[in-house]
């Protein structure tokens, strides 16, 4: 009698636990509520509605690297942003410059504005990474289900620059042109180095002499 | 009499002294460190690593060891995230089977339980070395990890899945209490129940447990199936934590897990130890890793360091065995 109380229990808990545990829906229900994301078309949306507006908050690259050198804390208060914990941070910068060299996979040049007239890069055959997601500031991880989605996001961004920022400009620039850049870089914070900058490219033009 | 008095009574607070001079030095050379934002940094962390090392004294306490923690613990988060995220579908009978938090936690403590408990069982039908089973279930829970996930991290699990993780109840953080809770219940398993005593009794001799009647095996496998169960527990609050599952989780954990169970005094060889030092064990492993990062050691360093304390632990333990 005893052994058939203690059963008795031992069933009612786990049934209450199974109860509470587990739904069920139908298969079709469920898919037709959750369509597959679609990295291509949010990237094109990020560039259009997020990006763009946000390139005139973009920090004045000379100005930038002065206030690097001097207060870089500020700096990358003032300006950076990034999604992840880490010294890795990015920033969306504009600026001018004078072509140095162009090679195959880089276009080098002196940038003219500002105290300081570093020599940086534009990145012209590989485009990799999250800085132009990440250094705008504008999205937000959570709004994606899985991180899968979160890196094809920027896999599309990067494709969008490949296909559309630099061919027009990779087709004409040559050594001496002066050019208005805008795009992103990436900068660790604990071990800043501030020469030979690599930028990714969001718009590039060639100023008409 | 009185010197050897007074070196037994060292020996038995010598964590609670290392972890006292520990934090003496730390406050001294940090002054981030006695912040209260970052004590309760140091608990919410340590959590972890309390309730998979609870698991582990006990196995080590039979003078067993469990390697397999770590992967288990991903594992075990990982089947957690996964079935609370996407459920499971049966196309074939057009079916939805979807887990709410209880049922997730449910599945994962259950898919812990039965790892440990076939680790459990293999070292004692096949007198497998522990060493050598638990390494095995140590490859195949990362495996399997691998499998489910198909190598990415499972995120967004919703907010009241990261209140086991990150939130506050009265002021302390969860995971603080969830491990005080299983220190409290392993305490009183140890010290006042039969199953206590016959994990001490098979650790110290298990021949002689073994005549005097005690299921040596049943008891054995028992305590593998509870040191899985917990490593699941330890992957509720790191899946929590990170509100993201990942399938590289709780890598190298057993091995803070063993240097905790061995600076809190447990012996090696079985039979002597306590839950208590091991909580000192891995607060002090945890305030050794929180120091070091406060100090802005290189993490290469910190590797060297966290080994030498190891090896300065079991030093002092075999000089104390031998003592006795």
């Amino acid at each position: 009698m005893k052994k058939m109380v203690r059963y008795g229990v031992f069933l009612l808990i786990v049934a209450f636990l199974a109860y509470n545990s587990v739904y069920f829906k139908k298969l079709d229900e469920v898919k037709a509520g959750t369509a597959s994301f679609n990295a291509a078309k949010y990237a094109k949306e990020f560039w259009a509605k997020k990006l763009t507006p946000s390139l005139s908050k973009s920090a004045e690259t000379g100005q930038l690297l002065s206030l690097l050198r001097t207060d870089k804390d500020k700096a990358f208060k003032d300006h950076a942003n990034a999604l992840g914990i880490g010294n890795i941070k990015y920033f969306l910068i504009k600026g001018t410059g004078k072509v140095t060299d162009v090679e195959e996979n880089q276009v080098l040049f002196r940038l003219e504005s500002g105290a300081e007239k570093p020599e940086m890069r534009i990145a012209t055959e590989y485009v990799f990474g999250n800085a132009v997601r990440d250094a705008s500031g504008t999205i937000d991880i959570n709004e994606f289900s899985n991180s899968m989605d979160f890196n094809n996001v920027s896999a599309e961004i990067n494709e969008i620059i490949r296909e559309n920022v630099i061919p027009p400009f990779k087709s004409k620039v040559k050594k001496g042109d002066v050019i208005e850049f805008t795009g992103a870089i990436e900068l660790n914070q604990e071990h800043l180095k501030l020469d030979n900058i690599e930028i990714i490219p969001i718009s590039l033009k060639i100023r008409d002499l | 009499m009185n010197i050897a008095l007074d070196r037994s009574k060292l020996l038995r607070f010598q964590s609670l002294i290392a972890l006292f001079l520990l934090c003496l030095g730390l406050s001294i050379l940090s002054d981030k460190f006695l912040s209260v934002s970052n004590l309760w940094n140091v608990m919410r962390q340590v959590s972890v690593n309390i309730c998979i090392s609870t698991g582990m004294t006990l196995i080590v306490l039979t003078a067993g060891i469990d390697l397999s923690v770590g992967s288990v613990l991903a594992l075990c988060g990982a089947i957690m995230a996964g079935l609370l995220k996407n459920g499971i579908e049966l196309p074939d009978s057009n079916l939805y089977i979807g887990f709410t938090i209880l049922g997730a936690i449910l599945a994962g403590v259950i898919t812990g339980s039965a790892m440990g408990a076939f680790s459990g069982w293999t070292i004692t039908k096949f007198n497998v070395p522990p060493f050598v089973a638990t390494l095995a279930m140590l490859t195949v829970a990362r495996g399997l990890t691998m499998l489910w996930t198909q190598g990415f991290p499972i995120s967004g699990l919703g907010d009241t899945f990261l209140y086991f993780g990150t939130g506050w109840l009265l002021g302390i953080p969860v995971p603080v209490w969830i491990s005080a809770i299983i220190v409290a219940i392993a305490v009183f398993v140890t010290n006042k129940t039969r199953l206590g005593r016959y994990i001490y009794a098979i650790g110290g001799n298990e021949s002689a447990s073994r005549l005097s009647g005690i299921q040596v095996n049943k008891v054995k496998i028992i305590v593998y199936t509870i040191a899985g169960a917990l490593a699941a527990v330890g992957g509720i609050m790191v899946t929590s934590r990170l509100d993201s599952a990942q399938p590289n989780a709780g890598i190298s954990y057993e091995l803070d897990s063993i240097a905790a169970v061995v600076i809190g005094g447990t012996s090696l060889s079985g039979g002597r130890g306590s839950i208590l030092g091991t909580v000192q064990g891995a607060i002090i492993i945890g305030v050794l890793n929180n120091g070091l990062v406060l100090l802005n050691v290189s993490p290469f360093w910190q590797q060297v360091v966290k080994g030498l304390v190891i090896l300065i632990a079991v030093i002092i333990d075999k000089s104390g065995s031998k003592n006795e």
